[in-house]
């Protein structure tokens, strides 16, 4: 188990590496990307931080609790970028015929699938986000050291949530071939993250919770630290992506059981 | 002429055929319209006014947006970097048309779809809107902003076609339009009126064409531009429009000069 657990850390360090490696071989390309986010990123900012200039709470929040809330959307989000990229190239893997590649290979074809595409421009843009994350917490009232656990347990259990959904589109996609845009429509729903999900109406608050629930990834580990989740909420979080988790990985299995090659 | 019409009805019919994608790009569409709606409403809340809109011309501000979107930015940037840097804008060269008027009427094509699915889904949320939504009376006001945005959605083609003959020279010019696209959809007032910004930010975008795309059709519709006003800016728009158009055509010419085709 420990030397399968190695071998697989050895071979995500060489992958993430060697894409790092292309990235920065497109220097202009990766600039523009880069500028990209940071501008993405920015502007956010500056729309929150003027509207805070003409009122003194959203949704009941204060500057430095919705800004919480969105720098905690976009630590999820960019950690979910940085480590499960591969997903976006899943059609072209299977179509392509190089899943059967990694069928052969003496590692997880998940991994292979998932993982092995690291995004490095993420890396760089999470940085200063993770300084203004401390910022933020370090300004707002002290409020224990549990708070700031169950934020951190949380954020990681978003990103396991995350990982789920990821690994339920590799499914779908080594299933049928198809459903190229997949990921897309989590990465565009993922939009309504970007603010805590009070703002939204009771149905779609719900759906948000319940349906696809982007609450338990983005609104949850903000509301833990500010002591507004309760004990019920943060089991259901958890149970949520177990539950995601296990329903996910069952379906990879049986994707890859009914396999039976696309391409030559 | 009848082969643009053609080449308009066969692009047409095939967006139309492709309709889990098409599904899938309103979903993203709509989640960021229903973001933005949602947020509006909670900070209006009681208030009559926010920066000089009412409520009904907030949420109205926020639904024409999704129209805009549809209509403004649906281009083929992306289409046209991949047929340079792969080489298969050979195949288009030799054909008897001109190619600016082809991408053009693939582009209306789209933007025909598009449209038309925003204007369903805003009726959906108007249905659902509390405080009603803002209907201009004055047919003036409708004929004005048609102009604005068809212009708006004519500069959004050069534009991008200008960034997009990068490929011509680099193959990475996907970050240039990458950085671009983001760039001008928060500089045009895409995600929240311009007004939010700080003055100088927003003097400084006055002198740019970006406010000319979202924002200025947006408060032509509101009526919150007196018709002089509209008549200057419109013409105003006329002149980036030029200067797009030449640039675009200046950029296709010099990179089909550099154009190198190899193979068969």
């Amino acid at each position: 188990m420990i030397a399968a657990l190695r071998r697989h850390g050895r071979l995500w360090l060489r992958t993430a590496s060697m894409s790092m490696q292309a990235q920065l071989t497109y220097r202009l390309g990766s600039l523009g990307f880069l500028i990209g986010k940071a501008i993405r990123m920015g502007f956010f900012f500056a729309f929150v931080a003027a509207v805070f200039d003409h009122v003194q709470t959203v949704a009941g929040y204060s500057l430095l609790e919705t800004a919480l809330f969105f720098l905690t959307f976009n630590i999820v989000d960019m950690t979910a970028q940085i480590f499960f990229r591969g997903v976006y190239n899943a059609r072209r893997i299977v179509n392509e015929g190089d899943f059967d590649f990694y069928l052969i290979q003496p590692v997880s074809p998940l991994l292979r699938m998932v993982c092995s595409n690291v995004d490095a421009l993420d890396v760089i843009t999470l940085l200063p986000v993770l300084v203004m994350t401390g910022v933020v917490l370090h300004r707002l009232p002290p409020l224990g050291w549990e708070r700031g656990l169950a934020y951190g347990a949380l954020t990681a259990n978003a990103v396991a949530l995350i990982f789920a959904i990821h690994v339920a589109v590799a499914a779908l996609t080594v299933r049928t071939q198809e459903l190229e845009n997949a990921i897309w429509i989590y990465r565009d729903v993922m939009f309504m993250g970007r603010f805590p999900v009070d703002v939204y109406a009771t149905p779609v608050r719900w759906a948000l919770t319940f349906g696809i629930p982007i609450a338990v990834m983005t609104t949850f580990p903000a509301k833990a630290f500010l002591g507004l989740l309760s004990p019920a909420w943060t089991a259901y979080a958890f149970a949520v992506t177990g539950v995601a988790l296990a329903a996910a990985l069952a379906f990879w299995r049986s994707s890859v059981a009914r396999y039976t090659s696309s391409s030559s | 002429m009848r082969k643009y019409l053609t080449a308009y009805s066969i692009a047409l019919q095939e967006t139309l055929q492709r309709r889990s994608t098409l599904l899938m790009d309103r979903l993203g569409g709509f989640a960021i319209v229903l973001s933005l709606y949602s947020f509006w409403n909670v900070l209006l809340g009681d208030k009559t006014s926010f920066l000089g809109y009412t409520r009904p011309e907030m949420l109205t501000y926020v639904l024409i947006i999704n129209v805009l979107r549809s209509f403004v930015f649906t281009g083929r940037g992306w289409l046209l970097v991949g047929e340079i840097s792969s080489g298969r804008i050979s195949s288009y060269l030799v054909r008897p048309l001109n190619y600016h008027g082809y991408a053009l009427a693939l582009d209306l094509a789209q933007k025909t779809v598009h449209v038309a699915s925003a204007f369903l889904e805003i009726g959906v949320l108007v249905l659902a809107a509390r405080g009603g939504v803002f209907v201009p009376r004055d047919p003036a006001a409708w004929a004005l902003f048609a102009l604005a945005a068809a212009m708006a959605s004519l500069i959004f083609f050069f534009m991008e076609f200008a960034v997009s003959t990068l490929a011509f020279w680099t193959s990475e010019s996907g970050g240039p339009l990458f950085c671009f696209e983001l760039f001008l959809q928060f500089a045009a007032g895409a995600f929240f009126p311009l007004d939010v910004l700080p003055e100088s930010l927003r003097r400084l975008l006055a002198a740019t064409p970006f406010p000319y795309m979202v924002y200025f059709p947006a408060r032509v519709l509101l009526q919150k531009v007196s018709p002089p006003e509209a008549m200057r800016l419109l013409a105003a728009e006329a002149g980036w429009l030029a200067l797009a158009a030449a640039v675009a055509i200046g950029a296709w010419s010099r990179g089909l000069r550099s154009y190198a085709a190899e193979g068969g």
